[in-house]
């Protein structure tokens, strides 16, 4: 019998709390070949190793649809919770209320986001909930095999059936105008641009959204799509490079680039990094973030980048008044008021 | 003549938004701190300021606290509704009424009493002479039933609580309706109050207050709501105790309140609450809880500790909105779409509301699954004699949560959905513990939690779930008997009803019948009912609504041989439940059955 030789240990590549990727990982995809959602779960995966986030201190949270089925691809260490379709935004906010030190990633899809739960998208980043809220946006829904959604784009056709003439929810404008702390769009195939957004978006106290287009590889990849990988690839205006510098990183070690650049300070310390490519897009200024989504959608085209930004606004748990311990860690006993409390009651109401 | 004392209904008439709600009231509290058994209901429109409003105020030494079948003392203050509640009126009625509302007295047969209650209200405060006027007819009623002045200022002072110069003005009017009375009109009716001997722990108080005391007692710690009538004030009454009872010095509290975009996504934050291991709940009535039918599925299937009050109102549809009614029996308890079964919890009296308050927590962790309180309009609104609240009687029970790695260890093989105890109820842990992370889902599962479609696994599930919930039946609150030897008729009913069953038993026996009580006070149905029903040779299944939903429920549950023992009386106009209305029923249905 020959003794099985061990294997020298390959180095394995930690992140800053000591945790490989593997503990970041999911389980297997059940989603068609080259679905655009599968990139996003691996650039989660990335982001939040990279971030050195201990994996169980996260809250993995969905709707229904094929977008809010990705939870169990990744971040198996963490609790999560694939809800009920387009309501993901209340339940997280009921979790989110008792204990609102998780990071709550949210992952929803445009029929989720944009149609069945568009009110409680709405009044989630009315109250700027922390989150952060990523729309898998790909103009149609999957699972119930290709029907348009609300954010197909005017002029756009699936690959089966007619042109779309229903103007399409544009969600960036919609919660810029609602006044969201953190707007942003991305595209499944821009890996590098997603991960420092999404690392920024988990930096962010409040409600970040991040609109990522994810062509839907059955439904609505033919070239006459404006959501498929070759329009997208195509017409892509990217307002700017983006870096994310992490807190535990001293700035210093990062290249600064040359010309000219925006540092944005998020409320962990960590720094997202702005590069002009051609014009500067001031991410403070959502009149200019509102142009920017008008002018690409007259010309037919998709920008991405950070499109508004405003690190002023109180979040959720600061308007709630809450005390500084999440609540689910209040022992009984000082949650429930004594009994010489319930007493004096009584006898003031006895009078 | 003789003098009837404490045996009588007065019936207000005024319009919505005239304060005649804070005259009604101090009338009330000033009977109720003579020591004299009274009643107030308030039938009230929907709308907030012009519709017609009704105030029933019943006095009874029996302690009868339904609107009885008669009004003896009519107050006319509104022209809208003069003509119509003149005519309902028996002959000998007293009728107080306003001389100033522009509109005539045309009976004959009554005994009349014209007070000029604009006038005299004017004369204080031209500006307010409509408020003003309801306070003169409260004088004028305390001068007619002889209510001592000082207990009547007392009230006015409970009332309006340190505001001084309403509570002035008041008084002043008091003594204005009061004295026309005496300097102008003569006494010519037999109703008089006497007083009685005053409990003195007794207190006023309406059953959504107690249900919001007790949800403080409770610990809740996440309250999402929307408005709703009835139901508004339980989650206003949290928010107005949490100062004092949930908040810290620096102002910092550990009760949150949202309030929601809808009821659907106030049943998400319960829902979201209990799975990071918090108490949350809601408070709502019928429409919103067919909003929330999706929400409960997901609790019901997921097993997540959640807690919805429903303040029932008259459906279907918006209904009667500021009615009273008992018909979300059946959508409580088998909720959503799919099998499901879910706890009730359905107190009787405020005592109850305020006990069910806190410990509907305790069954919702223990049980893992959405419980149900089912108050109504005329029990959360009206305002009901108290005799005090009792402190919980044990620690909150936060059922079966693995907190620690050593306790977690200490499994031989952990899933969410494992049965270990054979008693149904699975053990979890919560979010931030690293424990056995797992992706909750609506969607089929295994024992782990993991989805899955297999039929063994559906089964498996499904037929712990109904363990689970069935498990829970003689856990939960015990129903109240109130037996006499050997009678052969039993009757069952529920919630407010308990308002009115004293006098409905009283008529039964009046012709001759002896019967039974149980008071249901939670689903699914404790043991201890269909024993009581065993007993009985026939049992009426009393309710307020159509269809008899208690009655589907008990039937569908109760073993084969009792189902032709058991009799639907269920009757609901959208008023509160007059007693003979009810012992008319059932007596017929009696008849009906002995053929």
């Amino acid at each position: 019998m020959s003794e099985k030789r061990e294997r020298p240990a390959r180095a394995v590549k930690l992140n800053v709390i000591n945790e490989p990727k593997d503990s970041y990982t999911g389980g297997k995809s059940s989603l068609c070949p080259g679905c655009g959602h599968d990139q996003i779960s691996n650039v989660i995966v990335t982001a939040a190793w990279e971030s050195g986030i201990e994996p169980h201190r996260i809250a993995k949270m969905s709707g229904i649809g094929c977008s809010s089925k990705t939870p169990a691809y990744y971040l198996g260490k963490s609790h999560g919770f694939n809800t009920v379709h387009g309501r993901m935004p209340s339940v997280t906010t009921g979790a989110y209320a008792v204990n609102k030190d998780l990071l709550y990633i949210g992952v929803s899809g445009d029929g989720d986001s944009a149609s069945i739960g568009i009110g409680q998208l709405i009044h989630a980043i009315r109250r700027n909930m922390d989150m952060v809220y990523i729309i898998e946006n790909n103009g149609v829904y999957g699972l119930t095999k290709g029907q348009y959604s609300a954010t197909a784009d005017i002029g756009s056709k699936k690959k089966k059936g007619p042109i779309n003439k229903t103007q399409p929810i544009d969600l960036c404008a919609l919660a810029i105008n609602l006044g969201c702390t953190f707007v942003a769009r991305s595209f499944s195939g821009s890996k590098k641009q997603l991960n420092s957004l999404l690392k920024a978006a988990m930096s962010h106290k409040g409600f970040a959204l991040i609109d990522v287009i994810s062509p839907c590889v059955t439904f609505n990849n033919n070239d006459e799509s404006m959501k498929s990988y070759g329009y997208v690839k195509e017409n892509e205006i990217t307002l700017h490079m983006t870096d994310y510098i992490p807190h535990f990183n001293p700035v210093t070690e990062v290249e600064v680039p040359e010309g000219h650049y925006r540092d944005i300070t998020l409320h962990d310390g960590s720094t997202i990094r702005l590069e002009t490519i051609s014009e500067d897009h001031d991410p403070s200024n959502a009149v200019a973030a509102l142009t920017a989504l008008h002018n690409a959608e007259e010309d037919s085209k998709h920008v991405t980048g950070l499109l508004y930004f405003d690190n002023t606004k109180a979040s959720l748990a600061e308007d709630l008044g809450l005390v500084e311990k999440p609540l689910i860690d209040i022992k009984d006993e000082d949650l429930r008021p004594g009994k010489n409390v319930l007493d004096e009651i009584n006898s003031a109401f006895m009078g | 003549m003789e003098a009837i004392a404490n045996d009588f209904t007065i019936n207000i008439a005024t319009a919505n938004g005239t304060g005649s709600q804070s005259a009604n009231l101090i009338l009330l509290q000033s009977i109720f701190d003579m020591g004299v058994p009274a009643s107030g209901k308030n039938l009230f429109p929907s709308n907030i300021s012009g519709l017609p409003t009704w105030y029933i105020v019943r006095l009874s030494d029996m302690g009868y606290q339904a609107p009885g079948d008669r009004t003896h003392i009519q107050v006319l203050v509104n022209p809208a509704t003069w003509d119509e509640d003149l005519a309902a009126l028996e002959p000998g009625s007293v009728v107080i009424w306003n001389e100033n509302a522009k509109k005539e007295m045309t009976r004959e047969d009554v005994i009349s009493y014209p007070i000029p209650m604009s006038a005299l209200a004017r004369k204080i405060n031209p500006k307010i002479a409509k408020l003003v006027t309801n306070i003169v007819y409260v004088g004028a009623l305390a001068e007619i039933l002889g209510i001592d002045q000082q207990v009547l200022e007392e009230s006015v002072a409970k009332q309006f609580k340190g505001k001084d110069t309403a509570i002035e003005l008041n008084i002043t009017a008091l003594g204005l309706g009061r004295d026309y009375f005496k300097d102008n009109l003569e006494k010519k009716d037999p109703y008089t109050i006497e007083a009685r001997k005053k409990d003195n722990k007794q207190f006023f108080i309406d059953g959504n207050e107690a249900v919001a005391l007790g949800s403080h007692f409770g610990g809740v710690q996440m309250l999402a709501w929307y408005p709703i009538t009835p139901s508004s004030s339980i989650a206003e009454g949290i928010i107005a105790w949490t100062p004092k009872l949930r908040t810290d010095d620096d102002g910092s509290t550990n009760c949150s309140v949202i309030q929601a975009e809808d009821e659907l996504a106030a049943a998400g934050m319960v829902l979201g609450a209990g799975w990071a291991g918090g108490r949350g709940m809601t408070a709502t009535s019928g429409p919103g809880i067919s909003l929330m039918q999706e929400f409960i599925g997901l609790g019901y299937f997921a097993e997540i500790p959640s807690v919805f009050w429903d303040v029932t109102r008259v459906g279907p549809s918006t209904g009667l909105p500021t009615r009273t009614q008992q018909s979300d029996i059946a959508m409580l308890y088998e909720g959503s779409h799919g099998d499901t079964q879910h706890i009730v919890l359905i107190p009787g009296t405020v005592e109850e509301c305020f006990e069910f308050g806190w410990r509907i927590f305790d069954y919702a962790e223990r049980y893992q699954t959405p419980v149900f309180g089912m108050s109504d309009l005329d029990l959360g609104m009206n305002r009901w004699a108290c005799e005090g609240f009792e402190y919980p009687s044990e620690p909150m029970d936060r059922g079966k949560v693995v907190r620690d790695q050593k306790t977690f260890d200490a499994f031989e093989d952990f899933g969410r959905y494992l049965d270990v105890d054979g008693d149904g109820i699975p053990y979890r842990t919560l979010p931030g513990s690293g424990m056995a992370p797992i992706l909750y889902r609506g969607t089929g599962h295994n024992t782990k939690g993991v989805y899955s479609e297999k039929p063994e696994d559906y089964l498996a599930l499904m037929t712990r779930l109904k363990e689970k919930i069935d498990g829970a039946r003689d856990n939960l609150p015990a129903p109240i008997l109130r037996e006499e030897e050997e009678c052969q008729i039993g009757i069952v009913y529920l919630g407010s009803m308990e308002n009115t069953i004293q006098e409905i038993d009283d008529l039964l026996e009046e012709t001759g019948l002896k019967v039974s009580q149980c008071r249901i006070r939670a689903l699914p149905a404790h043991s201890e009912i269909v024993n009581f029903i065993e007993r009985h040779e026939h049992t009426i299944i009393l309710e307020i609504n159509r269809d008899g939903q208690l009655y589907g429920i008990l039937r569908k549950e109760l073993p084969n041989h009792l189902v032709s023992r058991v009799h639907s009386v269920a009757y609901s106009d959208g008023m509160p439940p007059r007693a003979r209305i009810y012992s008319d029923r059932i007596l017929a249905k009696l008849e009906e059955v002995k053929q």
